[in-house]
């Protein structure tokens, strides 16, 4: 009974999760194209959450590596991944009211190595791993983005340099739907799949499925992509507009130079099976479109907060995380822990929605433009 | 030396020269099609048919050479 009503939770949170992931990530599909008017802010959002859905059922490749090799897969239970689920969602709220874009998957990686390293200690992480498979990655994703995406723009504008600004920039606003298409139905086809990998180790720990025989259910994979494309809907605005007018003032080449790299650099790295974040991957698009033009086009003080928060990202959901794992273990090792903690976040959320309401809403589709 | 030895520093720089080819190549062709329109109009206008055709059909084989690279990321994607 309790082992079920621990599934039930870790499920829910971990949709919960996916929500986020999708609320905190819609910028990364859609801020370029509301930042250069290639599309309304509603019809962007419309757009990414239905490629969001689609690009989740593309492939289940990913669902199986989340987290692997990285903590000891054989000291997991559904209480480890329940507290490291709340250390993700914590980080993604946090930075998103800070309106910055942070990696989802780092959080959920963080959240998931902190509440480990509490139930089980430094020996269950595997360090090595740690650094090869999301430290290096993290460093290396913005990098190549920022390149990419700074030779592209100098490409395009060497081009169309003496055509008159208008048709080139419908020309760029056009190709933008396809670039910002091609982003969603990437990001859908990398982020939901984490938590599908979550529900189904979650499923496998309660012994629903053969650990021999890992698939995910199609119940699982339709919840995800259901969770991933409500939270894109929603619309994470804060971080709409850092991504989108914050970091550069972007034409519409240097959107379709941003949004084209990076495509790019997310398909090449999936091609290859060489993870990288998909906000870190944009994040450098961004800033390479606009230091390509003039150096001084980047407002560096937005990047280096955004980069701290790519720094503080592991530590933070794992500090949460452990903190989280720590709590629950007060009410013992059955369901009440989890079922105190889940109330008290809802109780949490709620007083924070209900304030919000009350003072009107900050940030909103149109503020976003 | 731990770092040169736990990273995949080959598929790393697979991953940055697929990815500058791509992305260079769709904004170079995207580009090209751009002007390629937009010189295609103003010929026409000048009642130049001929120069008219040559940006036509530049520009019809750049949008194709941007669509096939967008439809091999699509497959990339759906084979994976």
């Amino acid at each position: 009974m309790s082992d079920d009503v621990i599934l039930v939770i870790v499920v829910a949170t971990a949709l919960a999760f996916d929500f986020t992931n999708g609320f905190h990530d819609t910028a990364n599909v859609v801020a370029t194209s509301i930042s250069t008017r290639a599309l309304s802010p509603r019809i962007a959002v419309g757009f990414a959450s239905i490629l969001n859905f689609a690009g989740a059922f593309i492939s289940l490749e990913v669902a199986a590596t989340v987290a692997k090799g990285i903590v000891d897969a054989g000291e997991i239970t559904s209480t480890i991944v329940f507290a490291g689920l709340v250390g993700a969602i914590a980080w993604n709220l946090i930075t998103w009211y800070f309106g910055l874009p942070s990696s989802s998957s780092h959080a959920l990686i963080g959240g998931v190595v902190g509440s480990m390293v509490a139930a089980v200690g430094f020996s269950a992480v595997d360090g090595e791993s740690l650094l090869a498979k999301v430290f290096v990655p993290a460093l290396v994703a913005p990098l190549v983005a920022f390149s990419v995406a700074g030779i592209a723009i100098l490409v395009a504008y060497r081009i169309v340099g003496r055509v008159r600004p208008g048709p080139v920039n419908r020309g760029f606003r056009l190709g933008q739907l396809v670039s910002g298409g091609l982003l969603a139905l990437a990001h859908g086809t990398n982020d939901a799949q984490k938590t599908m990998g979550i529900i189904t180790l979650a499923l496998i720990a309660h012994g629903n499925i053969a650990a021999d025989n890992f698939h995910v259910p199609t119940w699982v994979v339709v919840s995800s992509a259901t969770a991933i494309a409500l939270g894109t809907y929603s619309g994470g605005w804060r971080i709409i507009r850092t991504m989108g007018s914050r970091i550069i003032k972007m034409d519409t080449a240097q959107g379709f130079s941003a949004q084209g790299a990076g495509a790019a650099v997310i398909m090449a790295s999936s091609h290859f099976g060489y993870p990288l974040s998909t906000t870190h991957v944009i994040s450098g698009g961004v800033m390479g479109a606009g230091a390509a033009r003039r150096l001084s086009a980047v407002r560096w003080g937005v990047a280096g907060n955004m980069i701290l928060a790519w720094i503080l990202t592991i530590p933070m959901a794992g500090a949460i995380g452990g903190v989280t794992y720590g709590i629950t273990r007060i009410f013992g090792t059955g369901a009440v822990g989890p079922v105190v903690v889940s109330v008290a976040g809802l109780i949490l959320i709620g007083l924070v929605f209900a304030r919000r309401v009350q003072r009107g809403s900050p940030i909103t589709a149109g503020a976003g433009t | 030396m731990v770092l040169a030895s736990i990273v995949d520093w080959e598929t790393l720089g697979k991953v940055a020269v697929a990815s500058f080819l791509a992305a260079v190549g769709v904004t170079l062709a995207f580009s090209v099609a751009i002007v390629g329109a937009t010189r295609m109009v103003e010929m026409r206008r000048d009642g130049r048919g001929v120069e008219a055709g040559a940006y036509a059909a530049l520009m019809i084989i750049a949008l194709a050479a941007s669509g096939a690279a967008v439809v091999f990321g699509v497959v990339i994607m759906t084979t994976k």
